[in-house]
């Protein structure tokens, strides 16, 4: 495996501690580098091993430690992956010291060749890096020669921000290395290579390798759920259990499970051999055309999947690669893509997408992006604009459009006719992952204390560059006078559950009366039967009434049947069973009033708001919103602590943002297989 | 407008077909051209089966007026026909339809349902009362009138009134009524009575009625998968210009990728589906764990970081939900690969923010002339981290039916961070001549086609509800189904001829195997390696425990990480060499 050593050499002798007033000492910023550099390569999780010397220092301590030669060097640590500990170290121990080193890159040379001869691994690429301000006696001209010593060495030599750098060519200046020192590094994967045949028609093939290009890079680590007290992984146990959705909610034990799928309203009973079998299944790996078309055909917005394959020639194969470079070439000039159905192994599913031809000064390739099937669209119709007199802008409103998009253009032209792009998205890291990163650190040396306001530099990536902000006040200034904007108050159109039972909303009035009918027949039924023991999950409602009347429990117990069922309704996530929990509440404040108690009632409806967060429950709040049911008041019972503004308010909660059904990544078919290993 | 705000709530969508079942619906076409009745219980099929796969939760019914028999809840209403009531469409129902199609369906049809006087007064009251009869929340009613004939009551005016009335009393209870209106000889006159009937187009375009009446199967599915799928926007958010200064926009997801849905669990006895409980709990004491009894963590450089669940969402918030425009690029700024995830739609939300489709359409009218995109920052959903898009501008075009074919909008295309740029080590090309690259443009040429978006179907998916269909329906075999992504390659054999041939030889050379295998450098399979492995696998407990100090653990291979874990006695579920990694860490490192 590919890896690096890196030896950082911090000088931290008297020299480093000099610094006009106001200004922050040598010592102090290579310090900060150290430490941002450090940062960098655990949140990256490099293997890339890493060691610190220490020259300068008080005491001793090398391998090449005899008398008086390599004195006030200190190795602080050997090569090996950078860890937290490091990063403790450094921020508590390493302090400004008062010696000197003399001869420092001499001495850094052959401190660092041996340091090196601590690991056990091969390294492929050797670097050291020098924090000094160079105050240290050296000659320029003996400079030279260690340079050229380092590289016969195979050994790269890089300057981190001392004040006075030798002048060499081709080095950051300080400010750059300390901008790009901010950012946590950006996540690099391996690119895997896909060897593969591209085939038209069954005669002609050529050998292609395919690499993803582009693709939403995820972190490699997610969130371990641990035991708020031992901070213990293994202390905390999840675990699924499954129950028939009957009263008891009857346990089912797993090996009584088998599979079905849905059918529309059917659901199939379909074993997991049984679907091996009749599944689809293909010839594994694939790269054919299918046919080619105008480029302009396929749309751009119609791209599916989530990344962008590069393919190559076969590697180190110059036929296929002149046979590759012909298809791209011809495909170029035609201004057309092959539509290609693409697989990558046996286990996933085929795709039909489009290459499209991608010529550059540098390479050739193919592009690969998957096209939609006829499944994944929707066809949906959205009004006209043009020909709707009462959105169309008059000639006046196009202009203050026109001026605000040419004072914001974020590519210019400079005064060589040359573009120049202010705003690369593809330049800017993600900005989760910094975030992340950063609080993650500051958590692991702060223990403790609040996680830190997001950082301003990354802040500043986010916004409009100033330079536009500042040129196109006077074109926004333009468009609010010349278009009106108003906020539509929210008169949201309440649906009560009466309506979505489907009774008409038109005359409340003799249908309510005639519901009560309905219920007291009901309830005289039941009496006459005698039957209702405790509340059920038929209708729970209905039994918690009929308890109530039959006054054989006491109020609290059936109360506690009912919320238990509630609780139970609430675990499904439907809407279905939202309907029916919302009957149940309604008929648990209804004979709270008639009862006179609210106490039990209102401490109930408190406990339900305040788990909505964790349980999931915004969209069954919402219909309890629209119902109006809220807590008793003093106005309703007496003995109530709760004022009717209180109740009011109480229904008001923050907007819950509907989380759309945003389909989870793709799992494909490998991972439908682990799901059904698993069940 | 009315539909401009749906309730953003759960709630399912429900679809009436209201299919004429008179004789002129019976009538075949010119050389044997199937029947409107044929075609329109072909189409409702498709849109059964294609709800099973998109949204099985949606309710469909299926009504027939004009009949001389009545089916329908205590038989209220003469001459109507409840063939299926509003239910999730499945198997039975497929079936059902399908009876109806072709001769033996005429038929049936004839023998069932009958030919008598109309009423659609009646027919609408009936389909009222299909929806005030469901229990459920319905969030979208719609209701399609298939018919042949322009006035259904021969110019009856009390039945006319009366349609007209009940049509109206169905509009105000939010069922949106469209006509799919059939090919009769001398031209179809929506103005003689359906004018009233039917709801008004959203826009001023009156595009609906201008429509022609549909002749071909194609122009009548396409007619009905527009308005059969109910849009949905994933988001309202705001797109801010600047400075305070906001228009309302809805997003759209127009493809997403439709996927096998997952199994469903059932009890082994019985058949019926159990439901699932996940819980947390301790493992000791076996309590179960409140959220505030557990915390989130995770492991970078040897030490465990923890945070509290809602810090976890902290990090993740960067700002609230909406758009904001940072500026413009030239189109061609926007790269083909720039690619992570499919796009999605926007549309202004004049309900929300008063004149924001005038803005919206000022802008987009704007950047399409000027050949420029849009580049916000997006953060559509709450705690959602910031992603940046292009706002793509996309005219409104028609076909020659006037159906929509492109909505005018725009698309969002998501850009990637550095991040998502992956660095690829570029080999060294070579370069075609002229000539190989004239031979291939030969070949390209040869096998020209029309790329239309929805031409095929995923296999993998009409496989498998072709299995559940025949499973369902007892049927012996399940129907065959034509893979459309394969390459008909005798098809293009046929039409390159002897091109491949010429071509081949002008790049490759005589004994070159595009087939074989390039020299395997790698695997020395040969060399009865199977004895030699093994003691590999072996790392001595000393030195797996230098690996923990140095971190280097991960230069091991993923069976020797297995085997230090066995030898360790670090229980372990994973499998990924990470997670081994991270466990051998968690037990050794303390």
């Amino acid at each position: 495996m590919a890896k690096s050593a890196l030896i950082l050499c911090m000088d931290v002798g008297f020299n480093m501690s000099n610094s006009g007033p106001g200004e922050e000492s040598p010592f102090d910023q290579a310090k900060r580098v150290i430490q941002k550099f450090v940062q960098r390569q655990v949140f990256a999780e490099t293997k890339d091993e890493l060691a610190l010397v220490l020259f300068g220092t008080d005491s001793t301590k090398n391998p090449l430690d005899n008398d008086d030669q390599y004195q006030n060097i200190t190795v602080h640590r050997n090569l090996m992956v950078p860890d937290f500990k490091l990063l403790e170290e450094i921020e508590n121990q390493i302090h400004p010291e008062s010696q000197q080193a003399d001869c420092i890159f001499d001495i850094a040379l052959n401190v660092c060749v041996l340091v090196e001869n601590t690991t056990i691994h091969k390294l492929d690429r050797r670097n050291i890096v020098l924090l000094t301000d160079l105050n240290s006696p050296v000659s320029s001209d003996n400079l030279d020669v260690i340079i050229e010593n380092l590289k016969q060495a195979d050994i790269t030599l890089q300057f981190l921000p001392g004040q006075k750098r030798p002048r060499t060519e081709g080095r950051p200046g300080h400010g750059e290395a300390h901008h790009q020192l901010c950012m946590f590094k950006r996540i690099e994967r391996r690119p895997m290579a896909w060897p593969c045949q591209l085939t038209i028609g069954s005669a002609l093939s050529i050998r292609i390798v395919g690499y993803k290009a582009v693709t939403e890079e995820k972190l490699k680590k997610s969130w371990k759920t641990v035991d708020a007290q031992t901070n213990q992984k293994d202390d905390v146990k999840r675990e699924t259990v499954y129950c028939l959705d009957d009263d008891n909610e009857t346990e089912v034990q797993k090996e009584d499970i088998i599979q079905g799928f849905r059918y529309g309203s059917d659901i199939v009973p379909f074993s997991k051999v049984d679907q091996e079998q009749m599944k689809y299944t293909h010839d594994g790996k694939c790269f054919a055309v299918l046919g080619f078309t105008k480029q302009s055909s396929v749309q751009r917005h119609r791209f599916m999947g989530t990344q962008v394959i590069k393919i190559f020639p076969g590697k180190d194969d110059e036929h296929a690669a002149v046979a590759l470079s012909a298809l791209i070439q011809a495909l170029h000039e035609l201004q057309m893509v092959a539509i290609v159905r693409y697989a990558y192994d046996r286990r996933s599913n085929p795709q039909v997408g489009a290459a499209f031809p991608c010529i550059k000064q540098d390479h050739e390739c193919l592009m690969y992006v998957q096209l939609p099937f006829m499944e994944d669209l929707r066809h949906f119709t959205f009004p006209s604009l043009e020909n709707n007199s009462k959105f169309t802008p008059s000639d006046e409103q196009l202009s203050a459009v026109d001026s605000l998009i040419d004072s914001m253009m974020l590519v210019e032209e400079d005064e060589d006719g040359k573009q120049k792009d202010i705003f690369k998205v593809h330049d800017i890291p993600n900005p989760a992952f910094q975030r992340l990163f950063q609080c993650l650190h500051h958590r692991a040396v702060n223990p403790g204390t609040p996680l830190p306001a997001m950082e301003s530099w990354l802040k500043a990536t986010l916004e409009c560059p100033e330079v536009i902000r500042e040129r196109c006040q006077s074109a926004l200034g333009e468009i609010k006078n010349k278009f009106t904007l108003t906020q539509v108050e929210k008169k949201k159109k309440l649906k009560t559950s009466a309506q979505i039972f489907g009774k008409d909303s038109d005359e409340p009035e003799a249908k309510k009366a005639k519901e009560d009918e309905a219920d007291e027949e009901f309830n005289l039924a039941d009496i006459a039967e005698g039957s209702v023991t405790s509340v059920g999950s038929v209708d729970p409602a209905r039994d918690f009434r009929t308890l109530i009347r039959q006054k054989t429990l006491t109020f609290e117990e059936v109360c506690k049947q009912l919320t238990h069922r509630i609780e139970q309704l609430l675990g499904n996530k439907s809407t279905d069973y939202y309907m029916k929990s919302i009957t149940c509440v309604e008929a648990f404040r209804e004979q709270s009033v008639k009862l006179g108690n609210a106490d039990l009632y209102n401490s109930y409806l408190q406990l339900l708001k305040s788990s909505i967060p964790t349980q999931g429950l915004e969209s069954f709040w919402e219909l309890l919103v629209q119902d109006g049911v809220t807590l008793i008041s003093e106005d309703e019972v007496e003995g109530s602590t709760v004022t009717r503004n209180e109740a009011r308010q109480f229904l008001v909660t923050e907007r819950i943002e509907e989380a759309a059904a945003h389909p989870a990544e793709d799992p494909g078919d490998v991972d439908d297989l682990v799901r059904i290993v698993l069940l | 407008t009315q539909n401009y705000r749906e309730e953003r709530l759960t709630g399912r969508d429900s679809l009436v077909f209201l299919v004429d079942a008179s004789k002129e619906m019976f009538i075949k076409g010119e050389d044997g051209a199937p029947s409107n009745f044929d075609m329109t219980m072909q189409v409702v099929r498709t849109v059964y089966t294609s709800k099973i796969i998109s949204s099985h939760r949606d309710l469909i019914a299926l009504v027939f007026y004009g009949t001389e028999h009545s089916k329908n809840p205590n038989d209220t209403f003469k001459h109507v026909y409840v063939y299926h009531d509003l239910d999730e469409p499945g198997a039975k129902r497929v079936q059902d339809v399908d009876a109806l199609r072709g001769e033996k369906g005429a038929k049936l049809a004839a023998e069932t349902l009958g030919c008598g006087p109309s009423s659609l007064g009646d027919a609408l009251w009936c389909c009222a009362n299909l929806y005030s009869d469901i229990k459920l929340r319905l969030s979208h009613k719609r209701l399609m009138i298939f018919t042949c004939r322009e006035q259904p009551h021969g110019g009856d005016n009390v039945k006319d009134r009366q349609a007209r009335t009940k049509a109206s009393d169905l509009k105000e209870t939010g069922v949106v009524i469209d006509l799919i209106h059939l090919m009769k000889p001398g031209g179809f006159d929506v103005s003689l009575f359906f004018r009233d009937i039917v709801s008004p187009p959203e826009d001023e375009s009156e595009l609906g009625l201008q429509l022609e009446p549909c002749e071909k199967l194609d122009d009548l599915q396409k007619r009905v998968r527009a308005k059969e799928q109910k849009k949905r926007a994933t988001a309202r958010i705001n797109l801010c210009l600047g400075d305070g200064l906001n228009v309302a926009v809805g997003l759209y997801a127009t493809a997403v990728t439709a996927r096998k849905p997952p199994p469903v669990k059932l009890y082994r006895e019985s058949n019926e589906a159990v439901r699932s409980k996940t819980r947390t709990f301790h493992t000791q004491t076996g309590s179960l764990l409140l959220p505030s009894e557990i915390k989130k963590a995770q492991t970078y450089g040897k030490k465990q970081i923890e945070m509290e669940k809602d810090e976890v969402d902290f990090i993740k918030k960067f700002d609230d939900p909406g758009l904001v425009l940072m500026g413009f690029k030239p189109m061609e700024k926007l790269k083909l690969h720039h690619h992570i995830k499919p796009s999605v739609f926007l549309y202004p939300e004049e309900g929300e923010i008063k004149g924001s489709a005038c803005l919206f359409s000022a802008l987009l009218k704007k950047c399409s002339e000027k050949n420029v995109y849009a580049l916000c920052r997006c953060i559509a959903r709450r705690n959602n981290p910031p992603r940046f898009v292009a706002l793509v501008p996309q005219n409104e075009e028609v076909d020659d039916a006037k159906v929509q074919i492109n909505p005018p909008g725009f698309n969002v295309i998501y850009l990637p961070y550095a991040d998502d740029v992956r660095t690829l080590d570029l080999p060294r090309c070579t370069s075609a001549s002229q000539e190989q690259v004239d031979k291939m443009k030969d070949i390209v040429t040869k096998l020209r086609f029309k790329y239309k978006s929805d031409a095929f179907e995923n296999p993998v998916i009409q496989k498998h509800y072709r299995n559940l269909e025949a499973l369902a329906l007892d049927m012996m075999a399940p129907e065959e189904v034509e893979d459309l992504i394969m390459p008909k390659v005798e098809q293009i054999d046929r039409r390159l001829g002897s091109l491949v041939d010429e071509f081949k030889n002008l790049v490759y050379p005589a004994n070159y195997n595009p087939e074989s295998k390039p020299a395997a450098k790698r695997k020395t399979a040969d060399s009865g390696g199977g004895a030699e492995k093994k003691p590999k696998v072996e790392v001595s407990m000393d030195q797996i425990k230098v690996h923990v100090q140095n971190g280097t653990l991960g230069k091991l291979t993923v069976p020797v990480l297995k085997e230090a874990c066995k030898q360790f006695g670090v229980r372990t579920t994973g499998t990924k060499k990470q997670e081994l990694i991270d466990a051998l860490m968690d037990q050794l490192s303390s």
